[in-house]
């Protein structure tokens, strides 16, 4: 009775607290379920009360614009409206080049179709999305064409009219019934990232964090850069999302681009460290400092930093100044760690600053930064477009041969799905996942049409008999394991399960269709898997070629007049991206040579860095040794990072050391002259930290390759 | 107003033009009223603007129909 009566008042706080967990994960698959389905059957409402030709193309618009969130919905809306068009007028322009001449219209679309995966595949954002629609509404139009060339302007007043009306309808039901803001989820974002990083650099400072474990956290830091690019793109289009927002956000993406390239200089520089020199001790309170703010969790804390270090920061440069008799290598490798310490302070500082102006949502007056602009390595690129304008002469060889009129709808099958999975990096995976969807779909679909619509009488009879159908697949795209299968169901069931105006029950036509679009997906399936199958996204050996490019561009690109700033980051952008590709591709646990791809790319961040420091310095035209020995070592530097194959680079890097060496005896000679005034003491001192940087990075590098032991220090 | 317009021998419906014209005018609407803040204080800010488009649509086309 006692228990009883003290756990009666708790029954109202449990079932508040049971609802409210449903509806956090049941309830919004179902509002989502709810909300698609709703927008579906309004567009195929408002396309019969239109007399449109094809009402299911408007409804299978709304499906695939059926995303969990608002903004994603008109993001992707606007970029299928624009694909379209395009498409549409690349469709009428072929039509009038070659009409009723097949091969050379062919050739015509499988050229254009292949420009646009490749376009598609270079950028890997939304955007992509108008690149592969522009490609297929291309072929969607044209192919049938080809037959009736007159018919081609209806077509694709048809084709536009349908899919801008499930475009907007999708838009408005999205955006207004329940919507789910993507600017909150972004928000969520920064603040998981500012923690999740505030983590790192603790454990990186306690020294708790293995390299392996470091590399890994790289790796998901560089997908969360790339999501949160990805999220602020979508969040764009919502209501209320500000100009000044977005330059924030690419600020922050910024800020921690460069927070995290320093904290790994700095955790490498720990890992190196002999124990036995005065180095690590004369770093420890500069550290600590560092640490102790990190754990008071306090942004503002963190914003003082800087000059919360700076006693430290003197302290430690007055004691290596006491300290006699040490080696020049153990000097300037305490001046670096000292200097090292003091710059991770800054950009954390930095960092903080950013991170503070979002989560209170204020205004700040941020510097043109520059935005994450993700992009692929050409020769995936190359290989989608080639890979998608084959698919398409195949098929079309095929329903040439075949002579089997059906087969029209499977060679646009074809397109779309080589178009649409060129862009993932397991393109058969995802393919397979469809095929899976629209087998599920085809018995279910049979059903449907000849047992419940045949018998439905009016419109409230026909939304009662599809909706089943169609809830299971909307269902199943809320679950993300089984995505594919639910787009693959809805998109493939909308098409016939949608009855057009004049109401026809034909099963062999039906079983036709069915056949000749499972047919295009299988073809799909097996050119993704026969055709180039190692260059898919993420490949590691593109994504190796392309870091050791973009480390060798740092060589040779202009700086600008920042002071490197927009090579800078132009540099930590391309490399973040790259790393984030590789994320994708190697799923939850990298292998090995996944993390070795990392370390190598790590590693070439950091040679970037100190080259695009050196050049800076460099940059005022000023004769003598000094620049003349760094302009060598630069050159050949250079030389290093444009023959990326192991081995045959290994008297390059040897070459490299040599001038390296050189450069550091010219910059002590000027140094130890006692001549100089102190502004240029202080710019050499940086050049011979940057030397050594580059010095370590490449010992790193060529561990195999050179011997480590023979000429340790003399940068 | 004429029902349709010709261009280049197309005929397309003049609300058509109208309307992304429209649109363009929301967008700058949109900017104004976020710089303003005005979004913020809104219960359903989307649901303000589609009855802000369909407001500047409804008087655009019954102002060139009347």
């Amino acid at each position: 009775m006692a228990q009883g009566s003290t756990s009666f008042p708790d029954l109202p706080a449990w079932l508040a607290a049971q609802l409210r967990g449903w509806a956090a994960s049941d309830g919004e698959r179902l509002i989502f379920v709810a909300r698609s389905a709703f927008a579906a059957f309004l567009a195929l409402w408002i396309a019969f009360r239109l007399g449109l030709d094809s009402p299911g193309t408007a409804m299978t618009t709304t499906f695939i614009l059926a995303l969990p969130s608002s903004g994603m919905v008109l993001e992707k809306a606007f970029y299928r409206l624009l694909g379209t068009m395009v498409g549409c007028a690349a469709a009428l322009l072929l039509i009038a080049l070659f009409p009723q001449q097949a091969p050379l219209l062919l050739a015509g679309l499988s050229l254009w179709v292949g420009l646009c995966t490749a376009g598609a595949a270079l950028h890997r954002n939304q955007q992509s999305y108008s690149f592969v629609l522009a490609g297929y509404t291309a072929c969607m139009i044209a192919v049938p064409a080809l037959e009736h060339p007159a018919g081609v302007f209806a077509a694709a007043v048809t084709r536009a009219t349908e899919v801008g009306l499930g475009v907007i309808v999708a838009a408005v039901v999205h955006d207004v019934l329940f919507p789910r803001a993507h600017g909150r989820q972004v928000q969520r974002t920064v603040q998981a990232r500012y923690d999740s990083f505030l983590a790192f650099c603790r454990q990186l400072l306690d020294g708790q964090l293995t390299p392996a474990q470091a590399e890994l956290a790289h790796l998901r830091f560089a997908a969360d850069i790339a999501a949160l690019e990805s999220g602020r793109a979508a969040a764009f289009f919502e209501t209320g999302h500000a100009r000044g927002h977005t330059r924030q956000l690419h600020a922050f993406n910024g800020a921690f681009m460069a927070a995290l390239t320093t904290f790994y200089t700095l955790h490498r520089l720990r890992h190196r460290a002999d124990p036995v020199s005065p180095v690590p001790a004369l770093a420890a309170p500069l550290h600590a400092v560092l640490a102790d703010a990190l754990d008071g969790r306090n942004a503002a804390a963190l914003e003082q930093l800087p000059a919360q270090l700076a006693p430290a920061a003197a302290a430690a440069r007055a004691a290596l100044a006491a300290h006699t008799g040490l080696a020049p290598g153990t000097v300037i490798d305490a001046e670096t760690a000292i200097e090292l310490a003091e710059r991770c302070a800054t950009q954390l500082a930095a960092f903080a600053t950013v991170y503070g102006g979002l989560a209170r949502n204020e205004r700040q007056q941020v510097s043109e930064p520059q935005a994450y602009a993700p992009k692929t390595p050409p020769g995936i690129v190359l290989a989608s477009g080639a890979r998608a304008a084959f698919a398409l002469l195949a098929s079309a060889t095929l329903w040439y041969w075949l002579a089997w009129g059906q087969l029209a709808t499977s060679l646009v099958m074809t397109t779309v799905f080589c178009a649409l999975a060129s862009s993932s990096p397991r393109p058969t995976a995802m393919v397979k996942q469809v095929m899976t969807g629209f087998l599920l779909a085809t018995p279910l679909t049979f059903a449907t049409e000849f047992l419940l619509v045949i018998r439905a009488s009016d419109f409230a009879m026909l939304v009662l008999a599809a909706l089943p159908l169609f809830a299971l697949a909307l269902w199943l795209m809320t679950d993300p394991k089984r995505a594919g299968i639910g787009i693959g169901m809805a998109m493939f069931s909308s098409q016939f399960v949608a009855p057009v105006n004049l109401m026809r029950y034909d099963a062999m036509g039906m079983v036709n269709g069915m056949l000749a679009q499972i047919a295009g997906v299988l073809l799909a399936w097996v050119i993704f898997a026969v055709l180039l199958p190692g260059h898919t996204m993420g490949n590691r050996a593109h994504v190796r070629a392309a870091l050791w490019r973009e480390a060798s561009a740092t060589c040779r690109r202009r700086l600008g007049h920042q002071g490197g700033a927009r090579l800078r980051h132009r540099f930590d952008n391309r490399v973040r991206d790259l790393l984030s590709q590789l994320n994708a591709a190697a799923g939850p646990t990298p292998p090995a040579a996944t993390r070795a791809v990392v370390r190598e790319g790590l590693t070439l961040l950091e040679l970037g860095h100190a080259v695009i420091e050196l050049r800076v310095l460099l940059a005022a035209p000023t004769d003598g040794p000094v620049p003349a020995a760094l302009r060598t070592a630069l050159a050949r530097l250079a030389a290093y990072l444009r023959a990326p194959v192991a081995g045959t680079n290994a008297a390059a890097a040897a070459a490299t050391v040599t001038a390296l060496l050189d450069a550091g005896t010219a910059i002590r000679t000027a140094l130890a002259d006692g001549r100089c005034e102190p502004a240029r003491a202080a710019r050499l001192r940086t050049a011979l930290a940057d030397l050594h940087a580059i010095y370590t990075s490449l010992l790193d590098q060529a561990d195999d390759t050179l011997d480590p032991t023979g000429a340790h220090h003399a940068a | 107003m004429p029902r349709e317009l010709s261009i280049v021998g197309i005929l397309i419906p003049t609300i058509l033009p109208v309307f992304l014209g429209c649109l363009l005018l929301q967008g700058v609407l949109d900017r104004v009223l976020t710089h303003a803040g005005v979004y913020r204080r809104l219960w359903h800010p989307a649901l303000a603007r589609l009855c802000l488009l369909v407001c500047i649509v409804g008087g655009a086309t019954a102002w060139l129909y009347r």
